[in-house]
Order: structure tokens, then C-alpha cells, then sequence
């Protein structure tokens, strides 16, 4: 006699298919809780004990009684708040969406092999992984821009001025013309901060504002969508009225009266514009999360007996997925131009080294100096440009119906 | 529901919209220390006063001392029946500068906005039709251009080219040369271009993108069967449908550009408009003056999702509005 059952189809083993235990995380998730979790206590220390004129970490040495071996290996770094959540977002960057794509070599190669066909979309990336790398670990080997009243509007390399405009020139005099060095290759502004540096200190702004606000919009978006899709009725009504507030909202307008009555730095400006920025990516997400939960193979989960959270979690929000990456690329450029407008018209906190910045100090000097303008106005246009094919090209590759409808 | 009471149920959805919106601003003004309340303590105590006397004063003066929910009343109702003050740096009622703005501000909007409504879709379908030829890769290449480039840095630099080297338009704007003269034309040319460059970008991929779907409808089939000339095929059968989703993206479009970089445009062709208005009163700390243009801003928003949500329903006979 058998005693054991034939196997079935119609019956899943849930905790076979995935630990059912939910202290039992994945890898990308122990890795972030590793990583992530000492970031987060780190700013409430910040927040909590360290007093705005002192440097965090010095503190913090002092505090571990470790105040000599802090000094002697040079930790005299003072975060702010934005570097905190900086590097946490970068974490969940890393352990989320780089660390999957090694995870699955052969669908990786697939996107790639379907990406790389477009040219602009390449060539957007690279400047993007330059702006990145630059953000990062630029201002850990070059040295902040730094005022020099005499060494103001110092050409760039192969340029000239008339020596009129410079107090004091660097690189060789001929016929009354000061020419560019290699000191400062892209010349410096008005009060002689080198505008190379400085580029690549606007980048550090640039992709602070792209990642921080990218996360906090896509954790608001995705989970009002997911909720009014899966809840439906008064719940789905009166979310959906929420996001029509949200969204008629004349932010950029409404961050000048903060700026007005509050003042604000730049941490603030981040937390403005994602708390009103996520409204078309809700709107968004839940229409695509409609319409996948009337798929079979939803239907098939459910029939299975997999829970609410798990067919959410599991099929709804990856199925999403594409959708919000495009919607999130082509949103950034959209708070990177705010910044830079905010910042041209010199109300924010002026000492914010970011591109708007050089681009409103350098516009009295453009018909003698004309790269204090160019430089930091064409790495914005670049950039902004950049995300726009890549948004573009991201449609292309990760939705496959959209490829087939152009095939057609 | 019927048409008429769909478009009343929006208005009315609208009313409330800007209802929250105002009290947003009521509670962050409310939340705010008064800086004209720190500036006579400090001339009180500068004079040799009493510096509390002189805050209660000034309380007393502006209404402070009442409790909070009198002075929301009294906020809502100066806000609703256009009561808005008077602003201290131009010596003049609030609402009759943001006219002296609007009428400035109308004369480079109109333009602008009638130009994007006009060419954008015609060159979106226009490279629908013509798809992957070198014009269309033109138009795409013209989009990227104007959707990417910051108006403002667009802005300086034609100014600096057409002003400064070439001289062919005016640096300074002149406020003196009549609305309906060659001298205006010329002074606002590169404003409306740098603000059709940015806004016509999205305009003509999403009627491109959205064409091109209807281009290849079995009903274009039967209507080219039927003997139907191209154009009308083309205004008739592929601009119609397409209209519908590009109603939501011509009003946003707009909207963003017209509550963000008309702002700095203004600033950067020196036009006395609304955006300059509201930078100028920010600087003078002219409170009721931002006060009045953020509402005015505020309100011109919450009119255009109407508008929108209104043309979208009336251009798509399908939505039916039960439904929404």
C-alpha cells in the first residue's frame, strides 16, 4: 500500500517556494539592513546629539573615547543631514538594483543586448556614470573651489581674455591678452573659484537631489498606487482625490513661499519637491497594477491560495517595475532643473555649490567670460538630456509591448 | 450623470482643491514668525522702547491677537472676495499690481501658448506620417533639444547671440512701445521662442507617439479605401483621436512652464510680469504682495487641471461620466 499522496498540482507548499519566515531575509536585504542601519543611526546621532557648529564625527570619536585614532586616520567629516540620506539611498541603489542585475547575468545581458542598440541611450549613460563617479569621488580628490578675488575670470585652457578683466593673470601674457593654464582648465568665475571644481561639486548636488528624491517619490508613489489599485472603492476614491490635490499643486511656486517665510537649504528643497512630486507616479502605478491584477496568471496565484501580500509584493510591483523606472528617469530632470532655477535666482542658500549657482554668478560676465555661463549651463543640459533618452530607451527595453508595437 | 452635472461636480471639486491650497498657505503663514513683528521690536528697542509693547502693538495692528480660526475666516474672506491687501513696496492694492502683471505677462503668454497649440501637434503627425525620415529625425532631434535645454540658460545665451553680438533685437525691454507694434514684436520674439522650444518638445512625442498608433487603425484603412484624401484622413481620422491624450499633456505642459521658468524668463528679458512681480515683492519681503501672486498662481493651476479634465471629457465621446 502507498502511503504517500501522488503529487498535486493544484496544492503549493508555500514556504517551499520561499521562506515563509519574515526574519528570514534575501541576501540584497541582510546586506542593506548591514549597511543601511548604521547610516540611519548615524543621522539620528547627527540629529539627536551633535550640536549644528560641531563636526559629527569628531564628536562621535570623542564620544567612542576613540578621539586619537579618529584624528590619526583623518575622519573630520561634518555630514549633513542630505549626505546621510544620500548614502543610504546610494545602499539601496547598490543592493537593489546593481547587486540583481549580477544576480541574473542572463537577463541582464538580455536588456543589455536590446539597450545598447540605441545609440544616444549609450552614449547618455556613460555621461550619466561620469556625473555619478564625478559626484562621488570628485570632491574626495579635488579640493572645494575656493574664492581668490585676484585670480577671477581666469580663461579657460587654449582661451583668452583682454587683461582688462583679469586682476592678475596665471598663464602667459601676449598682446595684452591673458591666455588659460592648466591650473584651471575650465577657467574660474568672477570670484576666482576654479569652475572645473566646481562643475564637478554641482554634480555631488545633482545626483543628491536625482537619488534622494528619486527614492522617497518612487517609496510614496508605489505604495498609494499599489494600495488604490488593490483596495479599491472609498479607500481608491479618496487616494485618488489626494493625488488630484498633489498634483495641482504649483510646487515650484509654493517652495518660493516657504523659501520666503522659512528659509530653506537644500535638504528642504528635496523634502518639498518629492513630497509634492509624487502624484503622477501614483496615478500611474495604479492603472498599470489594475490592469495587471486582471491578469490569469494573477488569478492563477490567487486560486493557489498565495496571500494578498505575497501576490503584491511578488507580481504586482514587479510587473510595474518598468513603468516607474521610466516615469522616475524622466521625473528627475525635472527637480534638477528646479534646483538650478532656485538657484539662478539666487534666493535659495547661496552656498550650495551647485550649477544654477555658476550659471546666475557668471551671467553679468558672458560677453567677456563667457565659460562661467557655458560650462555649468551645458552639463545641465547634458544631464537633463541624458535622462530624457534614457528614459526613452528604458521604455524600449524593458517593455516589450511597446517594442512590438513599433515592429509593426 | 449628464454632461452639465459632470462639469458641476469638477468646478465644485475644484473649489475645494483651491480651498485646501489656500489653507495650506494660511497655516504656513500662520505657523511663520511675522518678520515685520521682529522688525519693530528691534526699532522699538533700537529707539529705546519697549520691544514686547511694540510686538503687541503690531500684533494688535495686523489682527494677531485674535484666535486662530477668527483670523481663517477673516483670511478666507479677504482671499475669496479679492480683499488682498496692499502692497507696501509698489504703494498700491495687491490686486491692482498682479494687473499691471498679467497684462505684461498676457502679451508674451498668448503667443506662446497659441504657437505650441498650433505647431506642436501638426509636426507631431506630420512626422507620425513621415516616420524615420530625415525631417521626422529632425523634429525628434528638435524635441530632445527644446524638453532638455533649462529655458533660462536658453535665454541668456540668445540674448547674448541676437542682443549683445548680432544686435538684432533689443537688450533692454521697453515698456513704453505700443502692444501691437513692430518694436513689442521684437522685443518678445526670443521670449515666446525659448518658451514654444520648451514646451513644444513634449508636445510633438506624445502626437507623434499617439499618431502613429492611429496611422496604421483599420478605420484609416477603410477611410483611405473610401477614396478619402490624405489630409482629411490625417485632420479627421488621426488628429482627432490623438487630441485626447494630448489634451492632458498641452495643458500640464504649459502649466509647468508657465508657474516655473516664465518666472525666470521674465527675469532674464527684463519683462515687468507677474514672475518679476513676485521675485521683486520676494526680495522687498513684500508679503502681501507674494501672498497675492503665489493665490493668483495657485488659482490659474487649479483652473487648468479643470480645464483639462473638462476638454479631455468632451473631446473622448467614449468616456462616459459615470465612470469617473
Amino acid at each position: 500500500m502507498a502511503t504517500e499522496k501522488p503529487p498535486r498540482f493544484d496544492q503549493i507548499d508555500w514556504d517551499d517556494i520561499s521562506p515563509s519566515s519574515r526574519l528570514d531575509l534575501s541576501i540584497n536585504s541582510k546586506l542593506m539592513v548591514l549597511t543601511g542601519l548604521p547610516v540611519l543611526l548615524l543621522l539620528l546621532y547627527d540629529l539627536l546629539f551633535v550640536d549644528e557648529l560641531q563636526a559629527t564625527v569628531p564628536k562621535l570619536g570623542r564620544d567612542l573615547g576613540l578621539a586619537a585614532q579618529f584624528e590619526a586616520l583623518g575622519l573630520d567629516y561634518d555630514p549633513t543631514t542630505v549626505d546621510f540620506l544620500f548614502v543610504f539611498t546610494l545602499f539601496l541603489f547598490a543592493w537593489y538594483v546593481v547587486l540583481p542585475l549580477y544576480q541574473n547575468p542572463r537577463l541582464t545581458s538580455y536588456y543589455w543586448a536590446k539597450f545598447r542598440r540605441n545609440r544616444p541611450a549609450v552614449l547618455s549613460l556613460l555621461w550619466l556614470g561620469i556625473v555619478f563617479a564625478g559626484g562621488i569621488i570628485g570632491p574626495q580628490f579635488i579640493s572645494a573651489p575656493e574664492q581668490d578675488i585676484l585670480l577671477g575670470n581666469q580663461p579657460p585652457v587654449f582661451m583668452q581674455i583682454d587683461t582688462n578683466h583679469v586682476a592678475q593673470c596665471v598663464g602667459p601674457i601676449e598682446d595684452g591678452r591673458c591666455h588659460g593654464t592648466w591650473e584651471h582648465p575650465l577657467g574660474t568665475d568672477r570670484a576666482g573659484k576654479d569652475v572645473f571644481s566646481s562643475v564637478i561639486y554641482g554634480m555631488t548636488i545633482s545626483m543628491q537631489i536625482a537619488f534622494i528624491t528619486t527614492t522617497i517619490v518612487a517609496t510614496i508613489g508605489i505604495s498609494v498606487g499599489t494600495l488604490s489599485a488593490y483596495s479599491g472603492g472609498w479607500v481608491d476614491e479618496l487616494l485618488m482625490r489626494f493625488v488630484d490635490i498633489v498634483l495641482s499643486f504649483p510646487t515650484f511656486l509654493f517652495f518660493l513661499l516657504i523659501l520666503y517665510i522659512y528659509g530653506a537649504g537644500l535638504g528642504m528643497f528635496i523634502l518639498v519637491f518629492s513630497l509634492f512630486g509624487w502624484g503622477a507616479t501614483s496615478r500611474y502605478v495604479r492603472s498599470k497594477a489594475l490592469s495587471v491584477s486582471e491578469e490569469e496568471f494573477i488569478k492563477a496565484t490567487k486560486i493557489s491560495g498565495a496571500s494578498t501580500r505575497r501576490i503584491i509584493r511578488r507580481h504586482i510591483v514587479p510587473n510595474t517595475a518598468s513603468s516607474i523606472i521610466t516615469q522616475l528617469t524622466l521625473l528627475v530632470p525635472g527637480f534638477l532643473l528646479a534646483e538650478a532655477q532656485l538657484a539662478f535666482l539666487g534666493i535659495g542658500d547661496s552656498n550650495i555649490p551647485s550649477w544654477g549657482q555658476l550659471i546666475s554668478s557668471g551671467r553679468n560676465a558672458l560677453d567677456f567670460a563667457p565659460w562661467i555661463v557655458m560650462v555649468p549651463g551645458t552639463a545641465l543640459f547634458l544631464t537633463i538630456l541624458a535622462f530624457n533618452f534614457l528614459g526613452d530607451a528604458l521604455l524600449d527595453a524593458l517593455n516589450p509591448e511597446a517594442q512590438a508595437e513599433r515592429d509593426q | 450623470m449628464g454632461l452639465a452635472r459632470y462639469i458641476g461636480a469638477r468646478v465644485i471639486w475644484a473649489g475645494v482643491v483651491s480651498l485646501i491650497i489656500v489653507t495650506i498657505t494660511f497655516l504656513l503663514l500662520a505657523l511663520a514668525p511675522n518678520p515685520s513683528i521682529s522688525e519693530a521690536a528691534t526699532q522699538a528697542a533700537l529707539q529705546g522702547g519697549d520691544p514686547t509693547e511694540a510686538v503687541e502693538r503690531q500684533q494688535e495692528l495686523r489682527g494677531l491677537d485674535q484666535p486662530l480660526h477668527v483670523r481663517y475666516l477673516d483670511f478666507l474672506e479677504g482671499v475669496y472676495t479679492l480683499n488682498w491687501g496692499w502692497s507696501e513696496q509698489r504703494s498700491q492694492p495687491v490686486i491692482e499690481a498682479l494687473g499691471e502683471g498679467i497684462y505684461y505677462t498676457a502679451q508674451y503668454s498668448i503667443p506662446w501658448t497659441v504657437l505650441t497649440l498650433s505647431i506642436g501637434p501638426l509636426v507631431g503627425v506630420y512626422s507620425a506620417a513621415n516616420m524615420y525620415s530625415w525631417r521626422d529625425h529632425l523634429a525628434t532631434g528638435f524635441a530632445f533639444f527644446g524638453w532638455a535645454i533649462p529655458n533660462f540658460f536658453f535665454g541668456i545665451i540668445l540674448l547674448y547671440i541676437f542682443g549683445v553680438w548680432l544686435q538684432w533685437v533689443p537688450i533692454q525691454y521697453s515698456t513704453d512701445v505700443a502692444v501691437f507694434s513692430v518694436a513689442n514684436a521684437k522685443q518678445l520674439l526670443l521670449p515666446v521662442f525659448v518658451l514654444v522650444t520648451g514646451s513644444i518638445g513634449a508636445v510633438m512625442r506624445v502626437s507623434r507617439n499617439e499618431s502613429a498608433e492611429f496611422q496604421n487603425a483599420t478605420f484609416m484603412k477603410t477611410a483611405r479605401a473610401k477614396g478619402v484624401s490624405p489630409t482629411r484622413a490625417y485632420a479627421y481620422h488621426v488628429m482627432r483621436p490623438t487630441m485626447v491624450p494630448l489634451s492632458t499633456t498641452i495643458v500640464s505642459q504649459l502649466l509647468v512652464i508657465f508657474l516655473g521658468s516664465s518666472l525666470l524668463v521674465e527675469l532674464v528679458f527684463g519683462i515687468p510680469g507677474l514672475g518679476r512681480l513676485t521675485f521683486d515683492a520676494l526680495l522687498a519681503q513684500d508679503t502681501n504682495l507674494v501672498l497675492g501672486s503665489t493665490l493668483l498662481f495657485t488659482f490659474i493651476a487649479v483652473v487648468g487641471n479643470l480645464i483639462e479634465d473638462i476638454v479631455f471629457t468632451l473631446l473622448d465621446p467614449r468616456i462616459s461620466y459615470d465612470d469617473r
